[in-house]
């Protein structure tokens, strides 16, 4: 069976996606930048140890699992959430409400998903989509990433939402249980845009934020200490393109979906202002995306020496200034 | 960044990307990856050096089966231990050759769970003939032109059922 009227629709991101189109099915008109800007999605973050991951990353958006909860507090939705030890049940709870017409999200593993393409599957335990059916053993899956429904077999599902280790899923479902009588769109664009200016330029840890933004520029050059080889570390350079564009972010590391946001949002609570800034947004957005094509062009060429690195060191540390100014540019804009 | 700039032509992975539209408004538009439009021959380049490389160090008893995957699948020490639920002490000795021989058959087998292969595949490599020279199936991801190889898992969780035949 499949749950009739579900909506699919492409996304640019897996969790604002998926909170988006369980919404609209819910009935609540709203965009996947409202819900991504509201939830305070944008952010930057720096992780130079190699105890979790294989290579230095980075990442361009808050804490997995946040938007659900800011969504949840600032817009007064409840959802209702489960997570499981035991995988049986964990799948008899998620095939309940699939024969009970309920969209639900799953967190799962990216890697598990068969109808990803290899090239695009790595293991990321953070990975979300809207399961809408069952047939046979089979089941029917709307994922953000995806021009079309996909089918996903029961046991690379039971993998997915019970791979180990960080953040990992535990089998973790949920689903919109009751929508609000009235929003404050106000209250919450608002909030939302606080919490976010909170974020970038004053948590006090120098890999958070602008300040790691800041701490990338600087560790960048050294990259070449961590890699097997040069042709791993093209891999890892080349990567700063997935991270920032590829990996569901709407292009620019999310800065052109916060700025979509803020185009929104300043009609929503009649602060003008607030459109500039996303224009302003937009072109700090081009800035990233040179670095990503950089960072592609570098690495294809194995154009890799200090000289290059030291650039594209130059590249994110202006990134860092010009940010720094926007969102304490936002920051006063709403207050 | 305006529509017209941001487009790319690659349906194989398809994307959505935040752009100014013709009107000034900012809109999702629906678009192909750049980087998989633009650089996949170099990625598949790399991948395929990798695991030959990695194959030639397996072969040769420089490595362990595990960390021949490990590698390949860009896992740390910590997240597989984590992932396997063994313990990391375990695993680094797993990762040496000279003692991935006290590994045990459950073991093996949260491995190969984790890395997504039977668990048959930690102790031995399938190759295929492509145009004369073998190829790792595991790169070929099953698409070598007339060979077909399967695997399937069965209800004993150590044992996988592999099917080779001729494609029509």
């Amino acid at each position: 069976m499949i749950i009739q009227n579900f909506n699919h629709k492409m996304a640019a991101h897996c969790e604002s996606g998926t909170i988006t189109s369980l919404l609209n099915h819910a009935g609540l008109d709203i965009t996947e930048p409202l819900v991504f800007g509201i939830a305070s999605g944008i952010f930057f973050g720096y992780f130079h140890s190699m105890k979790s991951f294989a290579f230095p990353t980075f990442i361009v958006r808050n804490k997995p699992g946040r938007m659900r909860v800011n969504i949840e507090k600032r817009l007064g939705i409840r959802f209702s959430t489960m997570d499981f030890r035991d995988a049986a049940r964990g799948k008899q709870a998620l095939d309940e409400l699939i024969e009970r017409n309920v969209p639900t999200a799953a967190q799962v593993d990216f890697f598990y998903m068969d109808y990803v393409p290899s090239w695009e599957r790595v293991h990321i335990n953070v990975h979300y989509l809207v399961v809408i059916g069952k047939e046979g053993n089979r089941y029917i899956i709307s994922d953000a990433y995806f021009p079309k429904i996909v089918e996903l077999e029961e046991a690379s599902m039971e993998k997915g939402r019970f791979a180990g280790g960080s953040m990992s899923p535990k089998g973790f479902i949920f689903h919109v249980d009751k929508l609000p009588g009235e929003i404050d769109y106000r209250k919450a664009i608002m909030k939302g845009i606080d919490k976010a200016c909170f974020s970038m330029l004053k948590i006090p840890i120098p890999f958070l934020g602008v300040k790691g933004i800041r701490t990338f520029a600087k560790k960048i050059v050294d990259w070449p200490k961590f890699a097997r080889d040069t042709e791993h570390l093209s891999h890892e350079i080349m990567k700063i393109n997935i991270l920032l564009e590829d990996q569901g972010t709407g292009g620019a590391g999310f800065r052109f979906m916060y700025a979509t946001f803020l185009q929104q949002a300043a009609d929503m609570v009649g602060k003008p202002g607030l459109k500039e800034l996303s224009g302003e947004l937009m072109k700090i957005g081009d800035g990233w995306r040179e670095i990503s094509l950089f960072s592609a062009r570098i690495g294809k060429n194995r154009d890799l020496g200090p000289d290059k690195l030291k650039q594209l060191s130059d590249m994110i540390y202006d990134r860092a200034d010009v940010e720094e100014r926007f969102f304490r540019s936002l920051s006063l804009a709403i207050k | 960044m305006k529509e017209n700039e941001g487009f790319v032509d690659y349906p194989e992975q398809q994307m959505i990307l935040y752009v100014e539209k013709d009107d000034g408004k900012y809109g999702p538009m629906q678009t192909g990856s750049y980087l998989s439009a633009n650089y996949m021959d170099d990625y598949v380049y790399k991948r395929r050096n990798l695991e030959m490389e990695l194959r030639e160090q397996l072969i040769s008893g420089a490595i362990s089966p595990v960390k021949y995957y490990m590698v390949l699948e860009d896992l740390s020490l910590s997240e597989l231990a984590a992932r396997a639920g063994v313990r990391k002490s375990k695993v680094r000795k797993h990762l040496d050759p000279k003692q991935f021989g006290i590994v045990t058959a459950d073991e093996l087998s949260r491995y190969a769970r984790v890395f997504n292969i039977p668990v048959a595949n930690l102790l031995q490599v399938v190759l295929v003939n492509v145009n004369g020279s073998f190829e790792s199936n595991l790169i070929l991801e099953n698409k070598a032109g007339n060979i077909s190889v399967d695997h399937a898992s069965t209800k004993n969780p150590y044992v996988a059922l592999t099917q080779i035949e001729e494609r029509k």
